[in-house]
Protein backbone atom coordinates (compact mmCIF):
# COMPACT_ATOMS: atom_id res chain seq x y z
CA UNK A 1 0.00 0.00 0.00
CA UNK A 2 1.27 3.28 -0.96
CA UNK A 3 0.76 6.19 1.32
CA UNK A 4 1.29 10.14 1.63
CA UNK A 5 1.82 10.06 5.18
CA UNK A 6 5.43 11.09 5.17
CA UNK A 7 4.91 14.18 3.09
CA UNK A 8 1.26 15.57 4.60
CA UNK A 9 3.03 14.79 8.14
CA UNK A 10 6.10 16.93 7.03
CA UNK A 11 4.21 19.65 5.40
CA UNK A 12 2.25 19.86 8.74
CA UNK A 13 5.85 20.27 10.69
CA UNK A 14 5.08 16.95 12.91
CA UNK A 15 7.15 14.28 13.92
CA UNK A 16 6.72 10.88 13.89
CA UNK A 17 6.53 10.64 17.55
CA UNK A 18 3.61 13.46 17.47
CA UNK A 19 1.96 11.85 14.99
CA UNK A 20 2.14 8.77 16.69
CA UNK A 21 0.72 10.31 20.05
CA UNK A 22 -2.63 12.07 18.16
CA UNK A 23 -3.34 8.63 16.54
CA UNK A 24 -2.96 6.44 19.17
CA UNK A 25 0.34 4.52 17.88
CA UNK A 26 3.82 3.62 18.53
CA UNK A 27 6.44 5.46 16.70
CA UNK A 28 7.66 2.81 15.22
CA UNK A 29 4.35 1.79 13.71
CA UNK A 30 4.32 5.58 11.77
CA UNK A 31 7.74 4.47 10.59
CA UNK A 32 6.35 1.30 9.00
CA UNK A 33 3.17 3.44 7.85
CA UNK A 34 5.38 5.61 6.04
CA UNK A 35 7.92 2.70 4.55
CA UNK A 36 4.76 0.97 2.70
CA UNK A 37 5.65 -2.06 5.40
CA UNK A 38 2.30 -2.10 7.16
CA UNK A 39 -1.25 -1.88 6.25
CA UNK A 40 -3.30 -0.47 8.97
CA UNK A 41 -7.02 -0.97 10.30
CA UNK A 42 -9.74 0.88 8.78
CA UNK A 43 -9.65 3.41 12.65
CA UNK A 44 -6.21 3.80 12.42
CA UNK A 45 -6.32 4.56 8.61
CA UNK A 46 -9.25 7.00 9.41
CA UNK A 47 -7.48 8.63 12.53
CA UNK A 48 -4.57 9.16 10.40
CA UNK A 49 -6.19 10.70 7.39
CA UNK A 50 -8.10 13.66 10.04
CA UNK A 51 -5.36 14.25 11.92
CA UNK A 52 -3.53 15.12 8.28
CA UNK A 53 -5.96 17.42 7.46
CA UNK A 54 -7.57 15.39 4.87
CA UNK A 55 -11.51 14.20 5.22
CA UNK A 56 -10.79 11.15 3.03
CA UNK A 57 -8.64 8.19 2.97
CA UNK A 58 -7.87 7.60 -0.48
CA UNK A 59 -6.07 10.68 0.59
CA UNK A 60 -3.87 9.59 2.25
CA UNK A 61 -3.81 6.04 1.78
CA UNK A 62 -3.45 4.34 -2.17
CA UNK A 63 -4.22 0.59 -2.51
CA UNK A 64 -2.56 -0.52 -5.47
CA UNK B 1 -0.46 -0.59 42.56
CA UNK B 2 3.44 0.46 42.71
CA UNK B 3 5.26 0.68 39.17
CA UNK B 4 3.87 2.17 36.18
CA UNK B 5 3.73 1.21 32.63
CA UNK B 6 5.01 3.67 30.89
CA UNK B 7 8.66 3.14 32.95
CA UNK B 8 8.62 -0.55 31.39
CA UNK B 9 8.42 -2.30 27.58
CA UNK B 10 7.02 -5.77 26.60
CA UNK B 11 9.69 -8.33 26.58
CA UNK B 12 10.32 -8.89 23.02
CA UNK B 13 13.78 -10.18 22.33
CA UNK B 14 14.04 -12.30 25.41
CA UNK B 15 11.38 -14.26 26.49
CA UNK B 16 8.36 -13.31 28.77
CA UNK B 17 7.25 -10.24 30.78
CA UNK B 18 8.93 -6.72 30.82
CA UNK B 19 11.84 -5.24 30.28
CA UNK B 20 12.45 -1.18 32.11
CA UNK B 21 12.38 1.41 29.31
CA UNK B 22 13.41 4.13 31.62
CA UNK B 23 15.18 4.82 34.63
CA UNK B 24 12.66 4.59 36.85
CA UNK B 25 12.09 1.07 35.57
CA UNK B 26 15.44 0.23 36.57
CA UNK B 27 14.63 1.78 39.76
CA UNK B 28 11.93 0.17 40.41
CA UNK B 29 14.03 -3.46 39.79
CA UNK B 30 16.25 -2.55 41.99
CA UNK B 31 14.17 -1.30 44.50
CA UNK B 32 11.50 -4.34 44.40
CA UNK B 33 14.40 -7.16 43.76
CA UNK B 34 17.52 -6.38 45.93
CA UNK B 35 15.20 -6.37 49.33
CA UNK B 36 14.46 -10.21 48.30
CA UNK B 37 18.08 -10.57 48.83
CA UNK B 38 18.33 -8.07 52.15
CA UNK B 39 16.00 -10.46 53.45
CA UNK B 40 18.09 -13.49 53.11
CA UNK B 41 21.15 -11.53 54.90
CA UNK B 42 18.66 -10.67 58.18
CA UNK B 43 20.98 -11.87 60.94
CA UNK B 44 18.26 -12.07 63.60
CA UNK B 45 15.24 -14.00 61.52
CA UNK B 46 13.92 -17.06 62.31
CA UNK B 47 13.97 -19.60 59.01
CA UNK B 48 9.83 -19.01 58.78
CA UNK B 49 10.23 -15.20 59.84
CA UNK B 50 12.44 -15.21 56.67
CA UNK B 51 10.44 -17.22 54.00
CA UNK B 52 7.41 -15.79 55.19
CA UNK B 53 8.47 -12.03 54.54
CA UNK B 54 10.22 -12.65 51.55
CA UNK B 55 7.07 -14.91 50.32
CA UNK B 56 4.73 -12.16 50.57
CA UNK B 57 7.14 -9.83 49.04
CA UNK B 58 7.50 -11.82 46.28
CA UNK B 59 3.57 -12.11 45.69
CA UNK B 60 3.63 -8.40 45.98
CA UNK B 61 6.27 -8.02 43.10
CA UNK B 62 4.30 -10.64 41.55
CA UNK B 63 0.90 -9.37 41.61
CA UNK B 64 2.64 -5.64 40.82
CA UNK B 65 4.30 -7.08 37.75
CA UNK B 66 0.99 -8.95 36.43
CA UNK B 67 -1.12 -5.30 37.05
CA UNK B 68 1.96 -3.45 35.00
CA UNK B 69 1.42 -5.66 32.09
CA UNK B 70 -2.14 -5.64 31.97
CA UNK B 71 -1.84 -1.85 31.56
CA UNK B 72 0.46 -1.84 28.91
CA UNK B 73 -0.96 -0.45 26.32
CA UNK B 74 -0.26 -1.77 22.65
CA UNK B 75 -0.94 -0.41 19.22
CA UNK B 76 -2.55 -2.87 16.53
CA UNK B 77 0.69 -3.48 14.63
CA UNK B 78 2.24 -4.28 18.24
CA UNK B 79 -0.81 -6.85 19.56
CA UNK B 80 -0.36 -8.06 15.40
CA UNK B 81 3.33 -9.06 16.25
CA UNK B 82 2.60 -10.35 19.27
CA UNK B 83 0.04 -12.81 18.71
CA UNK B 84 2.55 -14.01 15.83
CA UNK B 85 5.11 -14.17 17.68
CA UNK B 86 2.90 -16.00 20.68
CA UNK B 87 1.28 -18.74 18.21
CA UNK B 88 5.04 -19.49 16.67
CA UNK B 89 6.03 -20.37 20.74
CA UNK B 90 3.08 -21.73 21.40
CA UNK B 91 3.70 -24.49 17.82
CA UNK B 92 7.02 -25.15 19.01
CA UNK B 93 6.25 -25.93 22.74
CA UNK B 94 3.09 -28.01 21.32
CA UNK B 95 5.75 -30.20 19.23
CA UNK B 96 8.18 -30.48 21.53
CA UNK B 97 5.66 -31.80 24.59
CA UNK B 98 4.05 -34.56 21.50
CA UNK B 99 7.60 -35.41 20.81
CA UNK B 100 8.57 -35.74 24.56
CA UNK B 101 5.18 -37.59 25.74
CA UNK B 102 5.61 -39.63 21.92
CA UNK B 103 9.09 -40.42 23.41
CA UNK B 104 7.97 -41.68 27.11
CA UNK B 105 5.21 -43.99 26.42
CA UNK B 106 7.96 -45.64 23.76
CA UNK B 107 10.50 -46.66 26.56
CA UNK B 108 7.44 -47.23 28.84
CA UNK B 109 6.35 -49.61 26.33
CA UNK B 110 9.52 -51.65 26.22
CA UNK B 111 8.94 -52.20 29.90
CA UNK B 112 5.38 -52.95 28.90
CA UNK B 113 4.23 -50.35 31.23
CA UNK B 114 1.71 -47.86 30.30
CA UNK B 115 2.70 -44.27 32.06
CA UNK B 116 1.96 -40.70 30.48
CA UNK B 117 3.68 -38.11 32.18
CA UNK B 118 0.44 -36.12 34.30
CA UNK B 119 2.27 -33.06 33.39
CA UNK B 120 2.96 -33.12 29.62
CA UNK B 121 -0.71 -34.87 29.15
CA UNK B 122 -1.91 -31.94 30.74
CA UNK B 123 0.04 -29.04 29.45
CA UNK B 124 -1.47 -30.37 25.99
CA UNK B 125 -5.31 -31.28 26.93
CA UNK B 126 -5.01 -27.72 28.90
CA UNK B 127 -3.79 -25.62 25.55
CA UNK B 128 -6.69 -28.06 23.57
CA UNK B 129 -8.87 -26.25 26.10
CA UNK B 130 -7.98 -23.03 26.27
CA UNK B 131 -7.92 -22.54 22.49
CA UNK B 132 -11.13 -23.77 21.89
CA UNK B 133 -12.12 -21.23 24.97
CA UNK B 134 -10.61 -18.22 22.91
CA UNK B 135 -12.36 -19.05 19.74
CA UNK B 136 -15.64 -19.21 21.55
CA UNK B 137 -14.70 -16.19 23.23
CA UNK B 138 -13.59 -14.39 20.01
CA UNK B 139 -16.77 -15.72 17.89
CA UNK B 140 -18.82 -14.56 19.85
CA UNK B 141 -17.48 -11.50 20.43
CA UNK B 142 -16.43 -10.15 16.98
Amino acid sequence: MKTRILELRKAKGMTQQELADKVGASRQTINALEQGRYNPSLVLACRIARTLGKEHVEDVFDVE
Amino acid sequence: MIGKPAWFARRKYSGWGLTPATWEGWAYIILMVLPLAFFQAMPYWTPQVRLAVTGVWALLLLVDVIDIMLRLRMDEREKLHEAIAERNAAWYMVVVLAIGLGYDMMMNAATEKIYVNPFIAAALFGAVLVKAATNIYLDKKN
